[in-house]
């Protein structure tokens, strides 16, 4: 029997965007985008009659403490029982059971799957479509392959929900680590999962295959591009799967090269033209990073004081009043100045040994870590751990090549100055 | 050593007290020697401000010329680039002044080429090292510092790493500005100080979705408490309800059983007629009323009957009072027509001999018939009215003319008095053109200004001349230096070999020998101090050469320059002439001439002007002249025709009047108003004839009504008397009126007065009648009422009916109390009284009521408890549902994490460029600094004889300068002050060393640095800067003629400034150049 399912995950309902002012008229379009993002996906579902709605984790994060995300979820998940579509949810380590998932009052049809492994059949009419699985987060941390858990326990299609990180992706932390091989060797069908937030798609040995739907909503400058769920069309045993976008505020990063451009009037003409050109206007709102780069002889008058700041503004207020609108989320410099390091160092000098002293502190981790307290970073990086902010965790060679390109550079723009 | 740059002339335009000072420097090394306030330090200031801009507006270093005039000078360099020409001039747009290089071409070249001349030295690093005096010698302690001394050195020394200590200087201001470990105001402390602040608010937020469920499921629960409370307050409210109409009627109760008791104790009343005694009462006093009103109604019929009688007595009126009245209103409607005719009479008489009077009164020879006969119709009227038109026009255009004329001729009389003061006016002017005054004038302007301009040129031409003299006379001292001539070689050579051969006769062969050989090399030495002598005198004499040359071509130019005066002069000459004789002026004429005749051409062009004004003005009047006399013409023209055509009129006017019997002399208008008058006269006599008749018509009317009024009294026998009618005037008529009209009233009266009192006689019978009845229906009423009351008499139908209005009263109330309890209770009396029996009587009623009264007063408290608590905790979950705060903290913390993050990013990445640059620096100094330091040892070991061996910086953190001599080690602090400051010279020349051999040799100018020197060790300074000097310019200052010797026997080239004047100094002795 045919039936269908959408899989979203990571919904971060009414979750802070970063580089988004406390202040103006774009914070409200940006901060309702999560729930919009949400009541599409339902309207998604109701469309397209699916038999029942995955949602992989991270529905909200508990430290956000938003009551407008849990009733919300309640809003939109009650509107799906109506419709008589159920719904299948796992908590992730944003939102673990031991928060207070208990109390969101969600309608009969919603199955949340507690702390330890469980098998639901689903039917239709009498017959069975699938069959779903989950375990959700007890806590926030959870180090153990929650995957092993999981197992085949009939025939027919078998959906195996799970918020993990597979294949240990970087830039998100390592819960409930997996592999391809494992999950392949549990031997379901689709494991719906969460908590990477870039789309991805793991064919898995034995025929399954494993997909990340991404987050619906991008909430800051590395969640560029269009998020949405994946539709998946089961029928006679194969399946097809279909991402439908449902973000209303777009991210982009995008650079402007310096080269050829002359003037502040011509850079400012390049971003807006770049900015216009992947701005889609269908959507409510889209906020970009841009970054600078090349080399140009703008270079040295952005060097000014103050003037990469006045740009920013121009720039702020200009893409703000584009249809829709576009929030500029920062301007970043990363043109440099024309140095031949090979000349630099085949010519000795000061710079030479600056270079020299890069590369032993770079292939030196102990030398680095005493100079990274020498100077006391490590003191701040502790600091910034206390406070939640993600940097400096550890001295990290490649900061030192950077710090000692800029010194050159430094030193070289001086020369020409 | 690397080229660099020398400073080969400077001159001075205007700097401190210098003005005009020029100074030959060139390569090797300058003692610039003079007495204090000689202008050393000035000229050093000078150097320093040429190369690097003046310092900056009030600074005392600016040294800005006192008393004004050009603020800058001119320096000449030989560079590696060749030479350039530096000139520097104070401007007011930059306090540096503006620069203008120059090449050997005269080509202009950008700033920069100087700067690159200068090897990219910077100002601080030229000021502390290169060019300095005593005071700042000491100053190097500061680049001994940490932060100074090693990077100044590596700025100094390295390539790449020129601006090493401003980029230094920059991350450490940029890491300080973001992060301080204990600051706050780094915008880093600030981020993290505010992120610290939102999560201690969000904290104080709590776990909000926690408390909303916790409080949502509160909600609930008070929800149903407030549902219970509702349930137990309805019950409770019912029974006591219940029981409190219960205890209301209590009162009733006992009330009713009373009043049942009472009502037992009565007979039966219920058939007593309703109020009987009051109907009793009430028939008997009606009863008593008819029977008065009987006798007061027979007293008023006599009254009446009497009356009648009266009013049957015979009168001579009645049966005429309707001939008397018409009779009577005839007469009263003529009475006004009968009183007037007398008056009527006389005013119609008074007419008639006021119209007569008026006919007189106008002249006419008619009477009053006559009067009527004369033809006065309208169309007369009109003809006479047109006629008068016309000759009051004709008279108006008759005056209009004779205006007219006047005007005319007083026009003409103005303009022959305007034309005799204009030609008076013209004859006192002189004849004259103003053309050619103008042109005087012009001339006279022309020869003041080639005067000016001959002025100037002659003032140009003897300052030319002047330089051309001091050119001239500007002479070369002799180069007087004795040179041995060549032929003395020989002859001492002969000389010593004939001595040698004498020698040689006398005293053998060795002797000879000897003498030969020492002869000769006498020779040598004498031949090698000519040679030497002879070459120095060459070069002077080259020099002198070239300056001649110099010299030469100088004067070609300023002859070439006066000869151009010359011509332009001669030019001028040639201009003043002409310009003289069109002024009318000689050519010796003074400027006060030139002011007297400057004057009196002004007043001739402005006399020329007026006269040409008046010619002008002569030629209009002319015109207009002439215009006015034919006006005058035309105006005597217009009068003859009026005066003839109102002659014509008057003839017509004349004709008419005497048709009319008018007199024929009268005017038009005065004929007009009496013909008016006559026809209002002629008006008024018809009117008085109409007037008789109608008086004649009314007498008659009046004499009839009054011969009948008469006749009518006389038949009513009101004129007892009289038998014929008399002369019935208005006298006799109007008292007969009023006496029958008094009759006719007092017949109607009594005719009145009757028929009144027979209908009152009438009503009064009938009411009689209507009484007896009444009072017989009554004592029926009242047998019928006691017969119902069961009682014979009255007084016993009394007593029974006091008794029934009790009966009556305690049913009622009996009645009312049911009524009222059941009302109170909604039971029926028995009911109500058998709740009261289960309740436990009145006392149980009470308790009762008390206990439930309590427990509806507690319901209703914790439902009014419930109901707030509702209330709020709806309240907040509303606002928790909608509030975004915590959303808003929330974005706000991560705003700042973000924020944060970026900046701690950013201080790292600074404060890892800044210890690289400074391991980087370290290393550097390590690997790089001995040649320095090896040199600065060098030097100060020379300086000091060999005292201290070693200068050195010690590797680590203490980066101070230290002096070593084998076995122990001193800071530069623990030396004495002339050792200190010989270490920093020591120390500077070896970087200026170290300078000239990577990046440029540049010059070295010092301002008296060794008076702290004992003798021993500043000839041994001395002998450095010599040495030094071979490579690299060096400039030396003093005052002291010690040092000035000692600077002359290391061959400087020494130059004396004079401390009285600014003139360039006279080269004292030239020993050795480079």
């Amino acid at each position: 029997m045919p039936f269908k399912f959408v899989h979203a995950a990571d919904l971060h309902l009414d979750t802070p965007f970063r580089g988004v002012a406390t202040q103006g008229p774009l914070l409200g379009r940006f901060q309702d985008s999560t729930f919009r993002a949400l009541t599409r996906i339902t309207e998604v579902c109701l469309r397209e009659r699916v038999a029942f709605l995955l949602l992989a984790g991270d529905l909200f994060d508990v430290k956000d403490r938003s009551v407008r995300a849990r009733l919300a979820l309640r809003r939109e998940l009650g509107r799906l029982d109506a419709a008589g579509i159920s719904t299948f949810i796992v908590h992730g380590n944003h939102d673990p059971l031991s928060g207070d998932t208990g109390a969101l009052g969600l309608p009969p049809s919603v199955k949340v799957f507690g702390p330890d492994w469980e098998d639901v059949e689903v039917k239709r009419e009498g017959r069975r479509l699938c069959r779903v699985q989950g375990i959700s987060y007890p806590d926030v941390e959870v180090r153990d392959d929650l995957s092993a858990r999981f197992r085949r326990t009939g025939d027919g299609f078998s959906v195996g929900l799970l918020h993990a990180n597979l294949g240990s992706v970087e830039g998100h932390a390592n819960y409930a680590p997996c592999t391809t091989a494992g999950l392949g060797s549990r031997g379901l069908d689709y494991w719906a999962l969460g908590h990477v937030h870039t789309r991805a798609e793991h064919l898995l040995p034995g025929g399954g295959v494993a997909v990340y739907p991404g987050n619906p909503q991008g909430r800051h400058a590395n969640e560029t591009g269009p998020r949405g769920c994946m539709l998946v069309e089961v029928e006679d045993g194969g399946m097809r799967r279909r991402f439908i976008p449902v973000d209303g505020v777009r991210w982009h990063k995008l650079e402007v090269p310096l080269t050829g451009v002359s003037t502040l009037d011509g850079l400012l003409a390049t971003a807006m033209e770049g900015v216009e050109a992947r701005c889609a206007p269908e959507l409510d709102g889209h906020a970009v990073r841009l970054t600078l780069t090349g080399r140009g002889p703008l270079h040295r008058e952005l060097a000014r004081p103050g003037a990469l700041a006045q740009l920013e503004v121009d720039l702020r207020e200009q893409l703000a009043r584009s249809h829709p609108p576009v929030l500029l989320e920062s301007l970043r410099d990363s043109s440099r100045p024309e140095v031949d390091l090979e000349a630099v160092c085949a010519a000795g000098g000061f710079a030479r040994t600056l270079l020299d002293e890069v590369g032993f502190l770079a292939e030196d981790p102990e030398a680095l870590a005493r100079l990274w307290e020498e100077e006391t970073l490590g003191a701040l990086s502790q600091r910034l751990k206390r406070l939640g902010v993600d940097a400096l965790e550890a001295p990290r060679a490649e900061w030192v090549v950077q710090a000692g390109l800029h010194g050159v550079e430094s030193l070289h723009e001086e020369e020409m100055s | 050593m690397k080229p660099g740059l020398r400073i080969d002339t400077l001159r001075v335009l205007g700097f401190g007290r210098f003005s005009g000072l020029t100074l030959d420097l060139g390569p090797g090394l300058h003692l610039l020697y003079g007495p204090n306030e000689a202008g050393k330090s000035t000229l050093l200031a000078f150097l320093r401000s040429m190369l690097f801009g003046f310092e900056k507006r009030g600074q005392p270093e600016r040294y800005e010329p006192a008393h004004g005039g050009a603020f800058g000078g001119e320096l000449t360099l030989t560079t590696h680039a060749g030479p350039l020409w530096v000139r520097r001039i104070a401007s007011r747009r930059s306090s540096e002044g503006e620069l203008s290089v120059r090449d050997a071409e005269g080509k202009e070249l950008s700033k920069e080429s100087l700067e690159s001349a200068l090897a990219h030295v910077s100002r601080e690093l030229f000021f502390d090292v290169f060019a300095f005096r005593l005071d700042e010698l000491a100053g190097f302690e500061r680049l001994t510092e940490q932060r100074g001394a090693s990077e100044a050195l590596v700025a100094a020394s390295m390539r790449g790493a020129r601006r090493l200590p401003e980029v230094m200087d920059q991350l450490r201001k940029s890491t300080e500005g973001i992060y301080k470990p204990n600051g706050v105001k780094p915008s880093l402390n600030e981020t993290l100080k505010a992120l610290e602040d939102v999560q201690a608010r969000l904290r104080q937020e709590g776990d909000r979705p926690a408390r909303y469920f916790a409080e949502k499921e509160r909600l609930g629960a008070r929800v149903e408490e407030q549902r219970t409370l509702e349930a137990e307050l309805l019950e409770t409210g019912t029974g006591l309800e219940r029981l409190t109409r219960l205890e209301a009627a209590l009162g009733d109760v006992a009330a009713l059983a009373q009043t049942r008791a009472e009502l037992a104790t009565l007979p039966a009343l219920e058939s007593f007629p309703e109020a009987g005694e009051s109907r009793l009462e009430d028939g008997l006093h009606r009863r008593r009323s008819y029977r008065a009103e009987g006798a007061r109604l027979a007293e008023r019929l006599a009254t009446v009957e009497a009356g009648l009688e009266r009013l049957s007595a015979p009168s001579g009126v009645r049966g005429r009072e309707e001939a008397l009245s018409q009779a009577l209103a005839a007469y009263t409607e003529g009475a006004a027509l009968l009183r007037a005719l007398p008056s009527r009479r006389a005013a119609l008489a008074e007419k008639q001999r006021q119209v007569e009077l008026a006919l007189r009164e106008l002249g006419l020879p008619v009477d009053g018939p006559g009067l009527l006969a004369l033809d006065l119709s309208v169309s007369v009227r009109v003809t006479l009215e047109e006629l008068a038109l016309r000759l009051g026009a004709a008279e108006v255009a008759h005056r209009e003319a004779e205006g007219a004329w006047a005007r005319a001729v007083s026009e003409r009389e103005r303009l022959d008095g305007a034309l005799a003061r204009v030609d008076a006016e013209v004859s006192t002017l002189p004849e004259e053109r103003a053309s050619r005054i103008r042109q005087q004038q012009a001339g006279l302007g022309r020869l003041r200004t080639v005067r000016a301009e001959m002025e100037r040129l002659s003032e140009q031409r003897a300052e030319l001349h002047r330089q051309f003299e001091s050119v001239r006379t500007q002479g070369e001292p002799q180069v007087t230096a004795a040179v041995l001539p060549t032929w003395w070689v020989p002859a001492v050579a002969a000389m010593v070999v004939a001595l040698a051969v004498t020698a040689w006769l006398l005293a053998g062969n060795g002797v000879g020998a000897l003498c030969l050989v020492g002869g000769l090399l006498l020779t040598g030495v004498l031949e090698l101090a000519r040679r030497r002598v002879e070459a120095a005198r060459d070069a002077d004499v080259e020099a002198q050469r070239a300056r001649q040359r110099w010299r030469q071509q100088e004067e070609e130019r300023l002859r070439a320059a006066l000869m151009g005066l010359s011509a332009r002069e001669e030019l001028l000459h040639r201009e003043l002439l002409s310009a003289a004789s069109e002024a009318g002026l000689n050519l010796v004429a003074t400027a006060a001439d030139m002011a007297a005749r400057e004057a009196v051409l002004a007043d001739a062009l402005e006399r020329a002007g007026r006269r040409e004004q008046l010619q002008r003005e002569r030629e209009t009047l002319h015109a207009e002249h002439a215009a006015a006399r034919r006006e005058e013409h035309r105006a005597s023209d217009a009068v003859a025709e009026a005066e003839s055509r109102q002659e014509q009129l008057g003839t017509e006017l004349t004709a008419l009047l005497s048709e009319r019997c008018f007199p024929p002399t009268l005017a038009a208008s005065a004929a007009l108003t009496l013909w008016r008058d006559t026809a209002a006269l002629r008006q008024r006599l018809l009117d008085v004839g109409a007037e008789e008749a109608a008086l004649t018509v009314d007498a008659q009317a009046c004499a009839l009504v009054t011969s009948r009024l008469w006749a009518e009294a006389v038949m009513a026998e009101l004129l007892p008397g009289a038998t014929e009618a008399r002369e019935l005037d208005a006298g006799v008529m109007e008292p007969l009126a009023s006496r029958v009209a008094a009759a006719l009233e007092a017949e109607r009266a009594r005719s009145l007065e009757r028929r009144t009192l027979e209908e009152r006689r009438h009503e009064l019978r009938a009411e009689k009648a209507r009484l007896d009845g009444l009072c017989h229906d009554e004592e029926a009423a009242l047998a019928t009422l006691l017969a119902e009351g069961g009682s014979a008499d009255e007084e016993t139908f009394r007593r029974r009916a006091a008794q029934a209005r009790r009966y009556v009263e305690l049913t009622g109330r009996t009645r009312e109390l049911s009524h009222r309890i059941e009302a109170r209770t909604g039971l029926s009396e028995t009911p109500a009284r058998q709740a009261l029996i289960d309740v436990g009587g009145e006392q149980g009623l009470r308790v009762e009521l008390e206990s439930l009264r309590d427990r509806q007063g507690g319901a209703q408290e914790r439902l009014k408890a419930v109901l707030t608590e509702r209330g709020a905790l709806s309240h907040q979950l509303e606002q928790w549902e909608n509030d975004d705060a915590l959303a808003k903290l929330r974005i706000v913390e991560e705003s700042l994490r973000a924020r944060a993050s970026e900046l701690a990013k950013q201080y790292a990445a600074d404060r890892l460029t800044l210890a690289l640059l400074a391991r980087a620096r370290r290393r550097f100094e390590e690997e790089q600094q001995p040649r320095v330091v090896q040199l600065a040892s060098e030097h100060f070991a020379a300086l000091t004889q060999g005292r201290y061996q070693r200068v050195f910086i010690p590797t680590g953190e203490e980066r101070e300068l230290r002096v070593g001599e084998g076995q122990r080690d001193w800071s530069a602090a623990q030396l004495s002050r002339g050792t200190r400051e010989q270490l920093y010279l020591a120390f500077r020349l070896a970087v200026v060393r170290d300078f000239g051999e990577t990046r440029g040799a540049l010059p070295l100018i010092v301002d008296d640095v060794l008076v702290n020197f004992d003798p021993e060790r500043a000839q041994g300074a001395i002998h450095l800067l010599a040495k030094l000097s071979e490579h690299q310019q060096v400039i030396a200052f003093t005052c002291h003629p010690w040092l000035r010797d000692a600077f002359a026997a290391e061959g400087a080239r020494v130059q004396a400034l004079d401390a009285s004047t600014s003139e360039p100094p006279a080269p004292v002795s030239v020993l050795k150049a480079g």
